[in-house]
């Protein structure tokens, strides 16, 4: 399996270095971790409690590292997030917006914020709803809105500026497979000229558009490289096999499993393992999901 | 029961792990330092016709009681009033509405609840009263059941009721927001000066018929006082327990189970209309992707859009009546000098200026404006908002002042929009709550309508036309110093986050 963790040598446009976040009581959130980061789409995958939300929140400037240094096109982020934050395009995992205000209203007010003009606000506050699809809602109060319609106001606050850096956590969270394609479509247009970092724990999300995945489990970097690098890791260690239902669930304890599927012959259980897990286990090609469950419980 | 129980220690565990609960405890011993003060003190908050008792346990018991009767009435109210709210917030009322979990015992587990906090308030009181006695040192001799009958039988009672109109007023649809909070300040102050007299119903707060020694007067107060001279002491015979005390107590706490389950036949039980179904959202229309955004972003001035975007927030969601009622007291002010027509002027956008510095947290936006640049600016902004909404709401007034050349009336009114925004906003970002400026904001404007010229801030009170409260640069400064709060918290926030 492939193992680069800890960094690479891409050009540093943001740099995480040895980053630890420890929460009160004690929580070790991320654990020295260091990423270096250029340019492109890369996707932060890891289970519930991996830290990723953790190591977004510091790298947006929201949290502040309990040590280690966060260093934009050179220049300490942690003492002085500005320069940055004028760079940025966050979309947290859980947010809030002003009720009784419209999208147009809200993204306004963050415009300012951000220090656009009034002429190029209001054109990419047009342009971004649009973009969003939500051009018909443009004008409605922001309380009255669905939680997938509310996400994209927030996907349309994250790129006001036009940033240079875009950070978002589970950005897919809410959204209808329609909107997650049109979602993913922008992340790859995004990614051409920028940074675009996506943290997410549904592999699907990152599989087809993240020229680079990394693998966050207890706060360290588990695996680092690009999806085929990261295939190649797992390449001929993946198995399927159909066994007997009754039997299905002790071999899930004793194998690695990826996937389990009830079929009229028995359970068709796909199976992580260096050799042949039984006498009529089959090689089979592996995908992303196979490589991230094989690091995260390595 | 099991649910009852589960419900009300869920829900006091929640409170008692922030670190608001032991700030409550701490300022609980405050309070019985203020109820029991050294011998040689110029205040009491109980004379009896020039007389005080002798700090035994009696009436260390029932001064202390007493004082927790009065104020705790007060605060505790605001403390507690977050239950229901928070469960709606949080999500939590959702979950408990979809099991078979029965309305009033809902609202009796959120009675618990609220008793239980303030009860431990009580009782940290009752323990401070302790070693209080022991400390002023005028009787060694501890009898615990002296001690604790005021408590039970005045403090408890007391605290019951406040815990049971906390729920009520959360549950009751136009006493559930701001308005709830400050209507409180008057209902409390009704009770407490009715509340002192032995004939109000169920014993009122409770203060006892004492039988006072040869040469006091019959003055009998509670409250905080000053005295010239340290008082005389008696010795309090204690707390006669006849019978019908004892039944008027047991039907307050009845009244107060009832003033507590009574909004069950109101209360939404969070069943309330999604977001999206409120908004009648329908079937979106269908758009495909077309690529980034063509207009390049040019930075430029953002001082006005920023204010601009600031007042929209401050004022959001603020209901038709209310822009009627704004318009007719700034039309008011116009018409009559000002005074009256200013203070009521500015008490009328309370709920909206008690937003300030408390919006984002509360709204979540803080969330998304965490990663967002210059937050000092945005703190500036919301003060200008605030003072702009306090020019706009006493516009009426200051026209008048400027028509006749009052320019010091003039002055006191700009230096008290400045003050009341800069109040505001350093209240809401130092506690995050809006509670805290609703209650001392109300207090000071009740001083202010009673003539008290100590506190006024915008110039209402005039003696032959000249001012007589403090110089507007005083209020100015005060205005500054808020303002300078508030930055600085908000700097630390950031330093710290």
């Amino acid at each position: 399996m492939c193992a680069a963790a800890g960094s690479n040598s891409l050009e540093g446009m943001l740099e995480l270095l040895a980053i630890t976040k420890v929460y009160k009581g004690q929580k070790r959130a991320v654990d020295g971790l260091t990423l270096r980061l250029g340019p492109g789409l890369v996707g932060l995958l890891g289970p519930n409690g991996a830290g990723k939300s953790s190591l977004l929140r510091i790298a947006a400037t929201v949290t502040r590292p309990t040590s280690g240094q966060v260093r934009y096109e050179g220049v300490d982020a942690v003492a002085r997030p500005d320069g940055l934050r004028r760079a940025l395009g966050y979309l947290p995992q859980d947010f809030g917006v002003y009720p009784n205000l419209s999208a147009v209203e809200f993204l306004a007010y963050l415009a300012a914020v951000k220090g656009l003009s009034a002429r190029s606000a209001k054109a990419r506050i047009d342009e971004l709803l649009e973009l969003v699809n939500l051009t018909h809602a443009a004008r409605r109060p922001l309380g009255g809105y669905s939680g997938g319609m509310l996400r994209r106001v927030g996907i349309a606050q994250t790129l006001l500026a036009d940033p240079r850096v875009v950070i978002v956590d589970e950005p897919t969270a809410g959204l209808d497979p329609e909107e997650r394609v049109r979602f993913r479509n922008l992340l790859s247009d995004l990614a051409a000229d920028r940074l675009v970092l996506l943290s997410t724990h549904i592999v699907g999300d990152v599989e087809s558009v993240a020229g680079r995945i990394v693998v966050v489990k207890g706060g360290r970097v588990r695996l680092d490289g690009p999806a085929d690098e990261l295939l190649r890791g797992v390449a001929g260690h993946v198995w399927e096999v159909t066994v007997p239902p009754e039997a299905a669930a002790g071999l899930q304890q004793r194998l690695l499993t990826t996937r389990a599927v009830r079929t009229p012959a028995g359970v068709r259980l796909r199976v992580l393992a260096a050799g042949r897990p039984l006498a009529d286990a089959a090689p089979v090609a592996p995908d992303l999901e196979d490589a991230y469950v094989g690091a995260v419980h390595r | 029961m099991n649910a009852l129980a589960a419900l009300a220690l869920a829900d006091f565990r929640e409170r008692v792990r922030r670190p608001a609960y032991l700030l409550m405890l701490i300022s609980a011993i405050g309070l019985g330092l203020l109820a029991v003060p050294p011998v040689g003190a110029h205040w009491s908050v109980l004379v009896l016709g020039g007389f005080r008792g002798r700090y035994t346990s009696g009436y260390v018991g029932l001064v202390t009681a007493l004082t927790s009767a009065l104020w705790l009435t007060l605060v505790g109210f605001y403390l507690v009033r977050d239950a229901v709210a928070r469960d709606e917030r949080t999500g939590v009322g959702q979950l408990l509405a979809a099991t078979p979990l029965r309305t009033p015992v809902y609202l009796a587990g959120k009675l618990l609840s609220n008793a239980m906090v303030l009860g431990s308030m009580v009782a940290v009181l009752g323990v401070t009263a302790l070693a209080l006695q022991l400390l002023r040192g005028e009787s060694r001799a501890v009898d615990p059941v002296a001690l604790a009958l005021p408590f039970v039988l005045l403090a408890w009672p007391m605290v019951l009721v406040t815990a049971a109109l906390a729920v009520f007023f959360e549950t009751t649809p136009v006493l559930r927001g701001g308005l709830g909070n400050v209507l409180w300040f008057f209902v409390w102050m009704l009770g407490a000066i009715g509340g002192q007299s032995p004939k109000a119903p169920f014993g009122g707060l409770g203060l006892p018929p004492v039988q006072l020694p040869d040469g006091a007067g019959q003055d009998v107060g509670l409250g905080l006082m000053y005295v010239d001279e340290p008082l005389r002491t008696f010795d309090f015979p204690g707390l006669r327990l006849d019978p019908g005390f004892l039944g008027g107590r047991l039907a307050l706490v009845a009244v107060a189970v009832a003033i507590a389950l009574l909004p069950a036949l109101w209360f939404h039980r969070f069943d309330r209309p999604a977001r999206a179904a409120r908004a009648g959202v329908g079937p979106e229309p269908r758009t495909v992707y077309q690529g980034l955004p063509r207009t390049a972003p040019a930075h430029g001035g953002t001082v006005l859009r920023l204010l601009a975007g600031e007042l929209r927030i401050l004022v959001q969601g603020a209901p038709l009546w209310w822009w009627l009622g704004a318009g007719a007291l700034a039309l008011a002010g116009l018409a009559a000098p000002p005074g009256p027509v200013l203070a009521v002027a500015w008490i009328w956008p309370v709920l909206l200026w008690s937003r300030l510095g408390t919006q984002p947290a509360t709204s979540g936006a803080a969330a998304i404006l965490g990663a967002y640049p210059a937050p000092r600016r945005r703190v500036l902004a919301e003060w200008g908002a605030g003072a702009l909404l306090a020019a706009a709401t006493g516009a009426g007034s200051a026209i008048r002042m400027a028509v006749t050349g009052d320019l010091p009336g003039l002055g006191a009114w700009a230096a008290g929009a400045a003050f009341v925004s800069a109040l505001a906003l350093a209240l809401g970002t130092l506690t995050g709550a809006p509670r805290v400026f609703q209650a001392v904001y109300t207090v000071i404007w009740y001083l202010l309508i009673n003539d008290a010229s100590t506190v006024d801030f915008m110039g209402a009170l005039r003696d032959h036309g000249r001012l007589t409260g403090p110089s507007p640069l005083l209020w100015a400064a005060l205005a500054g110093a808020g303002l300078f709060a508030a930055l600085i918290r908000t700097a630390w926030r950031q330093a710290r986050r």
